[in-house]
């Protein structure tokens, strides 16, 4: 994940690059360095350094980086005739490269042919099957297809032997959600909050879904990880917010007809704060809606 | 006794100038011949899948607390079950690392490149000092020092009444072999700058020794008590709201 300070030296760069001032090339080396998805940019900007030979014959050995960096991002923007190019510069410089394998496999799929991409890719991983990037490939084009099951086995596979790539974790747990299969998602959610037990994204992420499941328990669960949500953002997580409320009355409504021996009374006060928290939260950043808010938290009050 | 020596300017610019500077250029010499040499490691699937299996395990241990307690029975089970646990190594199994470097060819011979290229340009380096650099002192340490040190310091000095500050250029290579660290770094960059010094301590530690960290870890892990936090997230998000909405 890209810290705040490198976010915000991005983002500095990207505006002093596109206000005409100079830095796109440490721009475009940030962007490589980050991983970040700005494909447009980096299209703009690399094709104009690399159409322009003096330029180009400065870069030096990075000359090559760059071009695989254009590729990439012209393949993203749609622009194939481009990535064609470059490609073509990088093969006659490096013929039996893996590397310009991998990114004429890419090329393959970005036009939409999928089986001679598939084909590129088994070859690719006869020679190297322990290649990261190209199992991730697989998944990607299998849900390109619309194949969503055949994604879930290929990333099955792939996290049986990596199964650190917390990544890929979240991925597959996207996946089922959208596939509706939610305990699978939540065992996902579980693995990513494992790595990484301080980042309220993943807390909120396994409440909504402990939620979408249902069920006593699970819902008394969903609402203490509403609870961590808001502790670790400080309060400022609206969804957290209207999680506990929401939680809050399906319990209630839940454990109407039993009796309440096992009430859940860690945090009675939890509801009721939120709902003011969300109040205040709405008369700062959207009065209008504050009157709808109202009148929905009123209903929640059974 | 003791008296100053003076010593000839020569010394300086014949003795210590360049020998510091064949150690630095035979320093970057070997960083571009190792670079040359550099076979690209195949990754062996079954010691990627433990390291990642060790990592997985280590999470476990550090974020227990942080997910259900069936959550984390179920996945502690899967760890450590007796028959096909991940974490479970048979007992006469366990993957002897010393064993398994001599009878993996490729490891053999990285480590044999390494040695060499450590061992080869040290011992040319030290007869070439001590061939044409002995028999005369070469600098003075700044600091005294007792006498033990005159038998390593002083070597092809033989005045036993010499001060042992007055050392011989041996001790100047010595000097340079365990210093010149920093300098790499600034030439090289800061990854390369990997100095003799370090190059011993690689040679020492053989290897990444799976098995025993798969056991650790696997007792490590069934040690741990469950102790679910989340309730105590729930107060402290209570009291962040009480903060927030007063």
């Amino acid at each position: 994940m890209v810290t705040k300070t490198e976010e915000r030296e991005l983002n500095q760069l990207e505006n002093q690059v596109e206000n005409g001032g100079g830095g796109v090339w440490e721009y475009l080396c940030l962007v490589r360095k980050l991983k970040v998805r700005r494909s447009e940019l980096v299209l703009k900007h690399g094709l104009f350094i690399l159409n322009d030979s003096g330029k180009r014959s400065a870069l030096g050995p990075d000359e090559w980086t760059l071009y695989e960096q254009v590729a990439i991002a012209a393949m993203d923007c749609q622009s194939l005739a481009v990535a064609q190019n470059c490609i073509k510069v990088l093969q006659k410089k490096f013929p039996e490269s893996k590397r310009v394998g991998k990114l004429e496999a890419l090329l393959l799929e970005a036009k939409g042919m999928w089986e001679e991409a598939e084909k590129a890719y088994s070859i690719l991983l006869e020679d190297n099957p322990l290649d990261q990037v190209i199992h991730k490939r697989k998944v990607a084009m299998a849900k390109a297809q619309g194949k969503p099951s055949l994604a879930i086995e290929h990333l099955n596979k792939y996290l049986e032997v990596f199964m650190a790539d917390h990544d890929a974790w979240r991925e597959l747990a996207e996946i089922y959600v959208s596939l509706q299969m939610y305990k699978q998602a939540a065992f996902c959610y579980e693995e990513l909050i494992l790595s990484n037990p301080t980042l309220p994204l993943y807390h909120l992420a396994y409440a909504e879904v402990l939620y979408t499941i249902g069920g006593h328990e699970n819902l008394i669960a969903a609402r203490k990880y509403y609870a961590s949500t808001i502790d670790l953002t400080g309060g400022k997580s609206t969804r957290a917010l209207f999680g506990i409320c929401l939680c809050g009355s399906a319990i209630a409504q839940l454990s109407r007809g039993r009796n309440k021996e096992d009430k859940d009374v860690a945090a009675p006060e939890l509801q009721s704060l939120a709902a003011s928290a969300l109040e205040k939260e709405y008369k700062q950043k959207a009065p209008a809606k504050l009157s709808l808010l109202s009148s929905a938290l009123r209903s929640m009050k059974l | 006794m003791a008296e100053d020596l003076v010593l000839d300017t020569a010394i300086r610019d014949w003795v210590l100038i360049p020998l510091s500077v064949v150690m630095v250029l035979i320093g970057i010499l070997r960083y571009f011949v190792s670079k040359l040499m550099l076979s690209s490691p195949s990754p062996d699937a079954k010691i990627l899948k433990e390291g990642q299996v060790i990592i997985r395990a280590r999470n476990l241990k550090a974020g227990a607390n942080f997910i259900p307690l069936r959550s984390f029975r179920s996945r502690r089970l899967y760890f450590s079950n007796e028959e096909n646990g991940l974490l479970h190594v048979p007992k006469g199994q366990g993957t002897n690392p010393q064993a398994q470097m001599f009878s993996d060819p490729n490891m053999a011979m990285d480590m044999m490149k390494k040695n060499l290229s450590m061992i080869i340009p040290q011992t040319l380096t030290f007869a070439w000092v001590n061939f044409f650099f002995s028999g005369f002192v070469a600098a003075k340490i700044p600091f005294p020092l007792t006498q033990r040190f005159r038998s390593m310091l002083q070597n092809g000095i033989d005045l036993s009444t010499v001060d042992v500050s007055y050392v011989s250029s041996r001790s100047w290579y010595f000097l340079n072999l365990f210093g010149l660290r920093g300098l790499f770094s600034l030439i090289l960059g800061d990854e390369n700058a990997i100095d003799d010094t370090q190059r011993m301590m690689q040679m020492g530690g053989l290897g990444f020794d799976a098995s025993k960290n798969l056991g650790a870890e696997k007792d490590g892990l069934d040690m741990i008590q469950h102790d679910w936090a989340l309730p105590r997230f729930e107060q402290r998000a209570e009291s962040v709201l009480r903060k927030l909405v007063k």
